[in-house]
């Protein structure tokens, strides 16, 4: 007996190991897996209520519109409106809603999913869809069920100010619970990525706390912003600037387009919007130039070629895959950033922690950079007199 | 023995199996054969007096009993199945309304507008097949699910105190009943979307066809309803299937350009209308999947009798004219009380396609004027009171002439009395004192014993219930007008409580009267009861006459929401002030500061250890120099620039030219 129970005992002491190593490989392998981006969410709240706000509807609904375009189904998205102005009795065209004063398109179209309407879209539903913590009676269609590979566009207008955006003109919602909102989320691995976009006054300090996010805002800390025209037939403002041009920018886009989000940041002139257009990048790892917008926008995910179907072993070959075709987008992106330079001048960059990092270890490639920015005269000049001072000792003493 | 007896009931179980086996297929083969997933498209228009026409669309599914066929769907939505099933759910009605239906000229006494007329709002009643104590939990997650169905908050129905248990006098009486409204709910697009998806070929296909938007919302009243009922119930074995109605009724005002055209000299001539005038779209054809298909044209009772139509001449109809000829046309069978008799044409949808699209118009020749069946009597409700501290509710009942014949031919031997049941529902704020409860009738007030024979009522509990009131009036029959007022407190809600459009008011939702001794229904003779349609069989159920009275706006005291920020400020600041100014006068230390300050002023003298820093800052580039100066404008380093670049210059002339 003994004599079998040896090779047994033996194989499965060489067995141990072996799944050992299998586990640390699939553990080794399974953040590759997470890290994939498998689907697209979008949160878009409208949170003014009151006929007058009536652009604030009209904005949110351009924005659900536009990603319906491009490819986020509705059971995806979830669309808070704080009043109904579709069928308000002061609405002239009943059931519509413009975001045009030539009323070519109809928002308000004939398939329209609200989510949280009028009362609902209080700043702790807000919290709660963020999160996920609802109760158990809550329907499906009211979650955000996303996953560590969802992409999420959080998009946000109403009224706001320095650090809050309110709601219903009842409640706030301060940048301090948006951005421990963020957090739980990044805790519970509720995303990937994700894009917060706010359209309101001082927009800028709204995401100012918010963790590891890519973020834009409408106007920087002490600047409103601003409806784009007014509909003499409506009787009220029907968008605002700067949702304005975010539309002008993706009626230009298909789902197939490879638009990226710098040319998305870069496409907002501060004359046009009358407020500076705000993005936060600083905590976002990928490169703008190299991330479409339709990662967010829309629901376009990368097809993986695959040699063997539904197998395991796929995984790593995959990841390879992967790489080898971000590589192949940057070699894409070349042209595109080449173009992107010469808007350069225009572009605000207000956080530049690379070149603070970049000073203490390598000063020749700072000292470059500094050359290349029109803004670091002042210091290039100082550098230049203080070197001609030995040269010109020097050139003295050898005319002596 | 044991081992005789085995077989013998092995023998047994095996004979039993089979049998089983065998009645089990006959049976579900039975029943397939009886119970089909059916669905039915119908579409009503009705010429209203004002100038108005109504429009009714009844969409019915059935559904086979989820034993014959498991969990597959063919024609019936299975969203609808699974609620039904999870929920147990054995009948169950939610409309959306927006509008006011309008009793005194559209008429209150016929199955249109008894079943159809709905409060403004939600309105969401069912009745459950569950335990006493489960029903509740059951209503919580059933507003919770048709909130996310329908794209309505109908979850704000799930707390007590918003719901409340009719006990007899609402109409489907039963203990298991949970009713609740929500009044000032919105009503729109996202509302419609949801429920034509529930049809089978959705709104691209068939009748469903017409529901354009934008014509719809534009109408006075528009109510769209889904009535469930589950024939079945798996407790008692037998499960014969969910019926689903879906039904949307809109009340339009056709354009009457084209009257205007015709008859400019004639004002009160009826305004003519087609489909595609009223929708702006016709209808391509049926929907392949609805078994009848068809559209109705009714002329009520009044209107036919005001074109002199009977009987014997229906055919001809001088005052109008049909762009298409009915295929049909079904009279009502004779009642006693009615010498006129409403007529119904029927145009069947299947005979017509996509190149021939179906399109009925009506023209109007001469002007006509009729009057709809009223109700006994027609109710309103209205407040009493100034201030923000205590009303009245009054419904006020008024007879309607028009029924009054009607009346005494329904009395027999003099004492002839008139049952009314009002059913109130009010929300815990207006805190309402049942025994202010008085009656008038005829101006009069009366012992409220006299005239109430029944009375329930149910006390709010702050926060928690609302009040509700079910009362059942005895009125003699000659009665023209009688009045209930009932007096109430206004109550004060939390901060939090109100909602954040406190100030336009809070709503009461509508009473229902109803008149349990009048049925309003409508039988036509029909010559084959094979080719029944659903709609028309809906008219003939027996259903009692309801109405429904307008919602009162009650505004509560309100206070002034920014207080507690302006006293939370104050009184922080006070506080600040206070402890800071305490704090500074025990922590100060006289002679610490001065030495602080002295240090300082030595500090200051010294001119070239700033410069000396300024310039180290300088070199090392851009990093410590906001530590030192403040950033100063562009224009300001423009001239300084300029100064330091002649400087130089200067002193480099001045250099070579000492030099050479």
């Amino acid at each position: 007996m003994e004599t079998f129970i040896n090779p047994k005992s033996l194989f499965h002491l060489l067995l141990l190991p072996c799944l050992l190593l299998y586990s640390s490989i699939a553990y080794n392998s399974s953040p590759v897996e997470a890290a994939m981006h498998t689907n697209n969410w979008a949160v878009l709240v409208c949170t003014s209520r009151f006929w007058f706000n009536y652009r604030h509807m009209a904005n949110t609904l351009s924005l659900y519109r536009t990603v319906k375009r491009l490819g986020i189904p509705d059971e995806r998205i979830i669309l808070m409106l704080a009043d109904d102005m579709a069928c308000n009795t002061r609405n002239k065209y009943p059931a519509q809603v413009f975001n045009n004063e030539n009323h070519r398109l109809n928002l308000y179209g004939d398939n329209v999913e609200v989510d949280y309407r009028g009362y609902e879209v209080t700043v702790e539903n807000f919290l709660r869809v963020l999160t996920g913590r609802h109760e158990t009676a809550v329907p499906r269609s009211k979650r955000l069920l996303s996953d560590e590979g969802s992409h999420i566009l959080l998009y946000m207008t109403g009224h706001g100010g320095d650090e809050f955006l309110k709601f219903q003109d009842s409640e706030e919602l301060q940048s301090h619970d948006l951005a421990d909102a963020v957090k739980q989320m990044k805790e519970k691995h509720r995303f990937k990525e994700l894009l917060i976009m706010v359209d309101t006054c001082q927009a800028a300090t709204l995401f100012n706390q918010s963790p590891g996010v890519l973020a834009i805002g409408s106007s920087m800390k002490g600047e409103n912003s601003y409806s784009h025209h007014l509909d003499s037939d409506v009787g009220v403002s029907v968008v605002d600037r700067f949702t304005y041009y975010t539309l002008a920018f993706f009626e230009r886009l298909n789902i197939y387009d490879n638009a990226s989000l710098s040319s998305l940041f870069s496409s907002y002139n501060p004359s046009l919007l009358m407020s500076t257009a705000y993005y936060r990048k600083d905590l976002y790892k990928r490169r703008l130039e190299e991330v479409p917008v339709t990662n967010f926008f829309g629901s376009v995910m990368e097809t993986i070629h695959t040699d063997a179907a539904y197998k395991a072993l796929s995984r790593r070959n995959s990841g390879r895959f992967e790489d080898e075709m971000s590589l192949d987008q940057s070699v894409h992106h070349i042209k595109r950033r080449m173009l992107i330079k010469v808007n350069d001048g225009d572009e605000i960059h207000d956080i530049n922690p690379e070149g603070e990092e970049g000073a203490s270890k390598c000063p020749w490639s700072t000292f470059r950079k500094k050359f290349q920015k029109a803004e670091n005269v002042d210091s290039l000049l100082n550098y230049g007199l203080v070197a001609m001072i030995p040269l010109l000792v020097i050139s003295t003493w050898l005319v002596q | 023995m044991v081992l005789l007896q085995r077989p013998h009931i092995l023998l047994l179980l095996i004979g039993t199996h089979q049998f089983l086996q065998c009645w089990i297929a006959f049976g579900s083969v039975n029943e397939e054969g009886q119970k089909q997933a059916e669905f039915s498209e119908e579409l009503l228009l009705k010429p209203l007096p004002d100038h108005k026409l109504l429009a009714h669309f009844h969409f019915q599914s059935s559904g086979p009993p989820s034993t014959s066929n498991g969990c597959h769907h063919h024609l019936f939505p299975k969203a609808i199945s699974q609620l039904v099933q999870k929920f147990r759910i054995k009948e169950m009605e939610l409309s959306f309304t927006k509008g006011r239906w309008n009793y005194e000229s559209w008429g209150g006494f016929d199955p249109l507008s008894s079943s159809n007329a709905k409060p403004p709002g939600v309105e969401l009643w069912a009745v459950f097949d569950v335990p006493q104590h489960h029903i509740d939990a059951s209503w919580k997650n059933l507003t919770h699910t048709l909130s996310g169905l329908f794209c309505a908050s109908i979850n704000f129905l799930e707390s007590t105190a918003t719901y409340s248990t009719p006990e007899w006098s609402f109409p489907p009486a039963s203990g298991n009943v949970r009713y609740g409204t929500l009044p000032c709910e919105a009503v729109c697009t996202e509302n419609l979307t949801p429920w034509l998806k529930l049809l089978p070929c959705r709104d691209k296909a068939g009748i469903a066809l017409l529901l354009d938007r934008p014509s719809l919302y534009r109408g006075f009243y528009h109510s769209q309803q889904l009535h469930l009922t589950s024939t079945g119930s798996s407790s008692e074995g037998i499960d014969s299937g969910i019926i689903l109605e879906q039904t949307l009724t809109v009340v339009l005002q056709p354009n009457s350009e084209m009257a205007i055209e015709v008859h400019a000299s004639e004002k009160h001539i009826q305004p003519s209308w087609s489909l595609s005038s009223i929708f702006g779209k016709q209808v391509s054809g049926r929907c392949v999947l609805a078994k009848p298909s068809s559209v109705y044209l009714l002329l009520d009772r009044g209107l036919s009798a005001a074109n002199g139509l009977t009987s014997e001449n229906f055919w001809s109809n001088p005052s109008f004219e049909l762009s298409a000829n009915p295929d049909r046309i079904f009279l009502e069978e004779s009642s006693s009380h009615s010498k006129s008799l409403s007529i119904l044409y029927m145009f069947q949808v299947e005979k017509y396609c996509e190149s021939e699209p179906f399109d009925i118009g009506l023209m109007w020749k001469v002007p006509v004027a009729w009057l709809c069946q009223q109700t006994p009597l027609h109710a309103s409700r209205f407040l009493m009171g100034s201030g923000n501290e205590r009303a009245a509710i009054a419904i006020s009942l008024k007879s309607t002439q028009f029924t009054e014949g009607f009346m005494s031919a329904n009395s027999k031997d003099g004492s002839c009395e008139l049952r009314v049941d009002v059913f109130q529902v009010v929300p815990w704020y207006v805190k309402v004192y049942f025994h202010s409860l008085r009656v008038f009738v005829d101006q009069q007030p009366r012992a409220v014993s006299d005239i109430i024979e029944k009375i329930h009522v149910s006390p709010s509990k702050d926060k928690m219930s609302p009040g509700v009131m079910e009362v059942v009036l005895k009125l003699p029959c000659r009665v023209n007008t009688a009045a209930l007022t009932i007096e109430f407190d206004k109550g004060f809600l939390r901060i939090d409580e109100y909602l954040p459009d406190a100030n336009q008011g809070f709503d009461i939702p509508s009473a229902i009267i109803s008149f349990p001794n009048f049925h309003a229904s409508m039988v036509f003779l029909e010559d084959d009861s094979l080719n029944k349609s659903p709609l028309l069989s809906k008219f003939q159920e027996k259903c009692p006459v309801m109405s429904y009275t307008e919602v009162l706006l009650v505004p509560l005291t309100t206070p002034d929401f920014s207080m507690p920020y302006n006293v939370i400020t104050i009184t922080c600041t006070v506080f600040a002030l206070y402890f800071g100014s305490v704090l500074n006068v025990l922590q100060r230390s006289v002679a610490e500061e001065e030495r602080f300050l002295k240090a300082k002023a030595a500090k200051k003298t010294g001119r070239l250890p700033l410069l000396l820093s300024k310039l180290s800052a300088k070199l090392r580039g851009r990093r410590l120099e906001p530590l030192h100066s403040p950033p100063s404008s562009s224009s300001f380093i423009n001239s300084k620039l300029v100064l330091k670049v002649i400087l130089v210059a200067g002193l480099a002339v001045g250099w070579q030219y000492f030099f050479s």
